[in-house]
């Protein structure tokens, strides 16, 4: 029995919650638009997805990053996502990497992962300074 | 770059946003509190952790990543995603919602009413550029 994609539909408490916070307090929302907003999320998953994978396969990667992501956002005309984003991967950041470290006390078995994580974290920098490197190169044009 | 670690409110909205005095959060993560199609002051912004905030609680995805990662899998074309490109995902998919919850409103407003309903949404896709990638999914 195959599900479409776009039948994955996302926790609609969760979606309710945040619908109710971005409005002001006294302000109510119909099933219908409700279903629709989670609806409207999956398809943006589902789309920021694609348009991520084109920026991986682009870097001849088959693992998607958090910079195709942040890339895919600029490609889908939201930009104004990509600066409150790359706090949040921050904040996750140190998150993970306090968790690794209470992990790796732990049990060292687990060295190949990390290194591997640590790997894709790296590749994230690059790709963060490529960008950089890239708007340059866009100023010395337009002089 | 000095990573956010420090116990404070961080740079963004809230209070005294700007470069002012007190600690000055220092290399400004960009052109201030990030505006938004709405409101800067966005409060509901800051309460994505629900309510006060230690340092690094913020901002976590309240979408679960499980859900998330099933979509992504769901495209052919994907093999792999790490962890971090599907926690950008799903923050990025919150803030989307909120964007559109708070684009569909100002319909809302129009007709007067409190109650946000589906042909706000509509009318929001189809004035909206970004929100073009929607239209005729949503039936």
């Amino acid at each position: 029995m195959a599900e479409r994609p776009e039948d994955l539909n996302l926790p609609n408490a969760v979606i309710t919650r945040i619908i109710k916070e971005a409005l002001p307090d006294g302000v109510n929302i119909s099933k219908e638009a409700r279903s629709a907003i989670s609806r409207a999320a999956s398809v943006f998953v589902l789309y920021a997805t694609s348009c991520a994978n084109n920026f991986a396969m682009k870097g001849k990667r088959k693992t998607l990053n958090a910079g195709d992501v942040l890339s895919a956002m600029e490609e889908m005309e939201f930009q104004r996502f990509v600066a409150p984003l790359k706090e949040s991967l921050e904040v996750y950041r140190h998150e993970q990497k306090g968790k690794k470290e209470a992990r790796k006390d732990k049990d060292k078995k687990t060295d190949s992962e990390e290194q591997d994580k640590s790997r894709e974290e790296d590749n994230d920098e690059d790709d963060e300074r490529m960008e950089e490197e890239e708007q340059n190169e866009e100023e010395e044009v337009d002089n | 770059m000095a990573a956010a670690a420090v116990p404070g409110p961080g740079p963004g909205p809230g209070p005294g946003p700007g470069p002012g005095p007190g600690p000055g959060p220092g290399p400004g993560p960009g052109p201030g509190p990030g505006p938004g199609p709405a409101e800067a002051a966005a409060p509901g912004e800051d309460a994505a952790g629900g309510g006060p905030q230690g340092p690094g609680a913020a901002r976590l995805a309240r979408l679960p990543l499980a859900r998330v990662k099933a979509l992504v899998k769901a495209d052919p074309d994907v093999t792999l995603a790490s962890q971090e490109a599907v926690f950008v995902l799903a923050r990025a998919t919150e803030l989307f919602v909120e964007t559109i919850a708070k684009d569909a409103y100002v319909y809302a407003q129009q007709g007067k009413r409190k109650t946000l309903q589906r042909k706000d949404l509509d009318n929001a896709i189809d004035a909206i550029d970004e929100f073009a990638f929607l239209e005729g999914t949503l039936d």
